[in-house]
């Protein structure tokens, strides 16, 4: 049996919390440790949101119905239908209310395929999806977490915000010691929706 | 405003043994049992008799422009040549991590040679039953999961209960056994890939480096999820075109590309029973200083309630040189005599090397990693099915910390 020791230790790292800057402090503080400009999910390609939105041709508000899962394409797949709130670009086939959404992975009978950056929603929840259609009659997100967009309310205020489940692509810029998100974070819903709106009326490969 | 809503920490730190009732180290992917009970975490099962498989699919893309730069010549035997070097050196990143049962040194054999395939799409096939048990890297697999912006992706299928088996696998031993893993790279021209050698090239500096993210892709293939340790390579982000992350492997030093909470998650995955370097661990709860600031969050079970921070990342830094030398999720435990997971805010942090002295300090996820990033690790913590069912809370991310100087 293994005998497992205790590692030694000086500083614990505690309590009492005085300036909400001080996280944000430990995470640059590990970034200059590090000082590696990271940009790009592992899986994913880096899309600007006019880029995003000028690819997607179909962008919804939705909420989240239902998940089930089933054997197709000899792969395990999680089903997901949304009920269409608004559409700020496009219309799904036949003006349909519903719209089903298919990604990789999922739990049937004794197996779970698992894809990292693949989301999953929960019944009732509110997104803003950036959606392709597949050859199958449904619909795939657009660079999956990259094209999913929560939306949150404010318990106080009830605003709603949007943040992109991809928030979190931040540069570290070593020259300059500073942050650059270039990702949607708690952008309120109307902000947002104008973003996309005038993305949608750029022209096309116009840098945004 | 927001400062007067954060709720302030307290970390309660333990070196007992808590035996039966531990969280997982680090951010792991796991597997609730069909039969219900706590998230076991998703590992291999390797032997001598049954030693990882590894192939790829010599398949590449035929389009005008290369997708595989290499220094070798296109479709020439020596770019095939160049491409497996790279695989292969991808893997030994991962098998060079000493303290583990995956090293090959120390565990010769576990690792079956690398073998090659022609077929295109022999990672997963849309007309062929393609969960196989074959372990394959595809560089030119067409799959409609691909969606604009997806440049690679890694499938793993793991058991949910014993004797569970999917082509030519072995019946499981465990739940969380992992089965089948698969990487497919896109094939369509939108993203080229080099190897290290042709990355240096002019051709390159527009190219992902292939060999980081393989690494990446294989440290899924081993169960690993993400990190939110920026330097780490399993980090959710990798190098932007032109760059590799960390160092690349050399002769001596194979697991040179990784960080040290790389080696201490795969350690803690695959613990080596033989190890007695790496055998420390930290253990304890996140706790608010005012238990009421968690009444907003609701039940994740009946009878049961959120009692800690739930979601934050906890991290061990080396005092003595400062580099981070592990991180985990923390707040959560599950007791295998009393199902399923309780939300109290618990960590553990295993497979720390003796002899040095850590700092710890925890952080909620709202900078450069949020929790989206550990979707998979926090939804596969609870079954809506198998009961006891619970479902994962929100995470908080509402808190704030204080490192104190190592003088007081």
């Amino acid at each position: 049996m293994q005998t497992r020791k205790p590692a030694r230790f000086t500083a614990i790292a505690a309590v009492l919390a005085a300036a909400a800057a001080s996280a944000t402090a430990a995470a640059a503080l590990l970034a200059a440790l590090f000082a590696a400009a990271l940009c790009q999910a592992t899986t994913l390609e880096r899309m600007s949101l006019a880029k995003m939105a000028q690819t997607a041709p179909l962008i919804v508000r939705a909420r989240c119905l239902a998940n089930s899962t089933a054997w197709d394409t000899s792969e395990i797949w999680t089903f997901t239908s949304f009920a269409i709130e608004e559409s700020w670009k496009g219309a799904p086939p036949a003006a349909a209310a519903q719209l089903t959404v298919r990604l990789l992975g999922g739990s049937l009978g004794n197996l779970t395929s698992t894809v990292s950056g693949v989301p999953r929603f929960h019944p009732g929840e509110e997104v803003i999806l950036f959606l392709e259609p597949t050859p199958r009659g449904d619909f795939s997100i657009l660079s999956w977490v990259q094209g999913t967009f929560r939306i949150r309310r404010d318990p106080r205020t009830g605003e709603e915000v949007a943040i992109q489940d991809t928030a979190a692509f931040d540069t570290f810029n070593p020259a300059t010691h500073r942050f650059v998100s270039a990702a949607v974070r708690n952008l309120s819903v109307e902000a947002f929706s104008a973003q996309v709106k005038s993305a949608l009326a750029a022209t096309p490969g116009e840098k945004k | 405003m927001k400062q007067a809503c954060s709720i302030l920490v307290v970390l309660v730190l333990s070196f007992s043994a808590i035996s039966g009732a531990e969280p997982l180290p680090y951010a792991v992917d796991s597997t609730i049992p069909q039969s219900g009970g706590c998230p076991l975490p998703n590992r291999w099962n390797l032997s001598l008799s049954s030693p990882l498989n590894r192939r790829w699919s010599t398949a590449l893309p035929t389009l005008l422009s290369p997708t595989i730069l290499t220094v070798s010549q296109q479709n020439s035997p020596a770019q095939i040549a160049e491409i497996q070097q790279t695989i292969s050196d991808s893997f030994a990143v991962w098998a060079g991590v000493a303290g583990t049962t995956f090293n090959s040194n120390s565990y010769p054999g576990l690792l079956a040679p690398i073998t090659q395939v022609s077929a295109a799409n022999s990672c997963t096939d849309d007309a062929e039953n393609n969960v196989d048990g074959l372990n394959t890297i595809c560089l030119n697999q067409s799959s409609i999961a691909f969606t604009s912006g997806v440049l690679a992706f890694t499938r793993t299928i793991t058991a949910n209960a014993p004797g569970a088996t999917v082509g030519s696998s072995a019946p499981a031993g465990f739940a969380g056994q992992i089965l089948d893993a698969d990487t497919l790279f896109r094939n369509d021209g939108q993203a080229t890939f080099a190897t290290p050698g042709a990355l240096v090239t002019p051709q390159g500096q527009g190219a992902y480096d292939l060999e980081s993210l393989l690494i990446h892709e294989l440290g899924h293939w081993l169960g690993l999820d993400h990190s939110a340790v920026i330097r780490a390579m399993m980090f959710p982000f990798a190098p932007p075109p032109g760059q590799f992350l960390g160092d690349r492997p050399i002769f001596t030093v194979p697991d040179g590309p990784l960080a040290d909470d790389d080696r201490t998650g795969i350690r803690a995955q695959y613990p080596d029973p033989n190890d007695t370097l790496n055998v420390g661990a930290l253990r304890g709860r996140i706790l608010p200083a005012n238990p009421f600031a968690l009444a907003i969050f609701p039940a994740p079970s009946s009878a049961a309630s959120v009692t800690g921070i739930v979601g934050a990342h906890v991290v061990a830094v080396d005092a003595d040189t400062g580099s981070v030398i592990a991180g985990t999720l923390a707040g959560w435990r599950c007791d295998p005599a009393n199902p399923p997971t309780r939300f109290d805010g618990s960590f553990d942090i295993e497979r720390l090397p003796l002899g040095h002295n850590y700092n710890l300090y925890a952080e909620p996820l709202v900078g450069l990693a949020l929790p989206a990033d550990f979707s998979d690790a926090l939804s596969d913590l609870c079954s809506t099915t198998a009961a006891p069912t619970c479902q994962t809370p929100a995470v908080n991310t509402n808190f704030n910390v204080r490192i104190l100087p190592t003088s007081q």
